[in-house]
């Protein structure tokens, strides 16, 4: 049953895709996605200072925190409602997120 | 080859024509779609804002704290606010000007709207301390007012929402004029004195102010902690951490325009500085505090400018000043 149940996962991990946005110009680039549940949207920041990327949204909600200069963050899409996620730092920041059923 | 040599002169010219166009106003002004800007809903707002009924004693009014005659900030000049019965508000008045353009309203950016914002102060208890269930059913008794809103909001009627609508829509209307820089920028190069276009140059470059403080309205709109105090922060020193306990958001404050700075005085949230001068100095060395304050924003360096860059920089902030806007303060008010 554990052996199944890793498998499960493993298939899941293998199956799920990773997008990188970054953060240049004080803008999330792209500024629109399309994922699916179980994803991974990795942050990059290009910028020489820091920003922090963070949705309130019932299911996706996460806050990378602060994130300096030159670092990547990573978050996993936990739930299958859209979602927008904004710098707290720089709320004219915003992307669009479409979680595809 | 000449062909070549005139394409490039064309495109160059072109570039000219357009470099630095970020630096001024855009020509329209953001409007929400069930607001949009008509003359009967900025004349409405605008008797609402210097309408002194709009207070539980008959005193203060929006333009109490936010001036046309003192960059649309504290008329009597005040480290932070003084409301009804003399009470201190927690912070420093921001200025109106340009406000239009911001996605967050308030020192800590706690609304999203004009509109939000718009009936917020009247209500609370150190500014005009007058609870809606109060000023909504003496302004319905006002048939001047009455008239007003239902020419402004035919299908809507006076109530909290139009309340808040029309004075939002005058303060859409609160735009900053033409300064020594506006000009400087549309090409008159002898609008800014030589040490101002010096601090130019430096607010662009080696003193990063625009890594907080660019385009047009010399905000971005952005939240920083920028080290004015050190050690655990308290109520409204908190900043946008009140709105929500984010650990960026620790002492983080919405960056303000910069537009009419000279007029504003005294400075920052709290209005610890009265100098232009100081402040400017306090920002290019990376705040007042280097160490012990939490959550610093890391665009807050020391910049390492010599005190005649530091000057520099003081005289560019003058040439963003430009003449008041001619408002006709109103001297009746309907009734």
């Amino acid at each position: 049953m554990k052996r199944l149940l890793f498998s499960l996962l493993s298939l899941t991990t293998l199956f799920s895709a990773e997008y990188v946005v970054d953060q240049k110009n004080k803008t999330f680039l792209p500024g629109e996605l399309s994922v699916h549940v179980g994803d991974i949207i990795t942050f990059k920041n290009s910028d020489p200072f820091s920003h922090n990327a963070y949705t309130d949204e019932e299911e996706n909600e996460f806050d990378v925190g602060m994130q300096k200069s030159g670092t990547k963050k990573s978050v996993k899409v936990k739930g299958a409602h859209d979602f927008n996620i904004e710098c707290a730092i720089h709320p004219n920041m915003l992307i669009k997120v479409k979680v595809d059923k | 080859m000449k062909i070549f040599i005139l394409l490039l002169f064309f495109v160059l010219s072109l570039y000219a024509k357009t470099e630095g166009k970020e630096w001024l106003r855009p020509a329209t002004v953001p409007q929400p779609a069930d607001n949009k800007l008509t003359p009967e809903r900025i004349e409405l707002g605008k008797l609402l804002f210097f309408d002194v009924r709009l207070s539980r004693d008959d005193t203060i009014s929006c333009a109490t704290c936010h001036h046309p005659k003192r960059g649309w900030t504290d008329l009597a000049p005040s480290p932070t606010a003084i409301g009804f019965e003399g009470r201190k508000g927690p912070r420093n008045s921001p200025t109106l000007l340009n406000t239009a353009y911001n996605s967050r309203h308030f020192w800590d950016g706690r609304a999203k709207t004009l509109e939000d914002q718009a009936v917020g102060p009247m209500q609370a208890d150190v500014e005009m301390n007058m609870p809606l269930s109060i000023l909504l059913p003496k302004l319905q008794k006002i048939q001047g007012y009455q008239k007003l809103f239902k020419d402004a909001y035919p299908k809507e009627g006076l109530n909290e929402v139009t309340l808040a609508k029309a004075i939002a829509s005058f303060e859409r209307t609160i735009l900053s004029g033409i300064s020594p820089f506006d000009k400087y920028i549309q090409g008159e190069k002898e609008a800014m004195t030589l040490e101002q276009k010096r601090g130019f140059e430096l607010f662009k470059g080696k003193a990063h102010c625009i890594e907080c403080h660019e385009t047009f309205n010399f905000t971005d709109g952005s939240f920083h902690n920028i080290g004015l105090k050190k050690g655990e922060l308290q109520d409204a020193e908190l900043g946008r951490y009140n709105v929500k306990n984010r650990a960026s958001w620790y002492g983080a404050i919405k960056t303000p325009t910069l537009r009419d700075v000279t007029k504003s005085a005294p400075y920052f949230h709290d209005g610890s500085v009265n100098s232009l001068k100081e402040a400017s100095d306090i920002c290019a060395d990376g705040g007042r505090y280097t160490e012990g304050v939490r959550n610093k924003s890391d665009s807050m360096k020391n910049r390492n400018l010599t005190p005649q860059e530091k000057s520099h920089v003081a005289a560019f902030l003058e040439a963003l000043e430009a003449p008041d806007l001619d408002i006709q303060i109103p001297k009746t008010f309907p009734q």
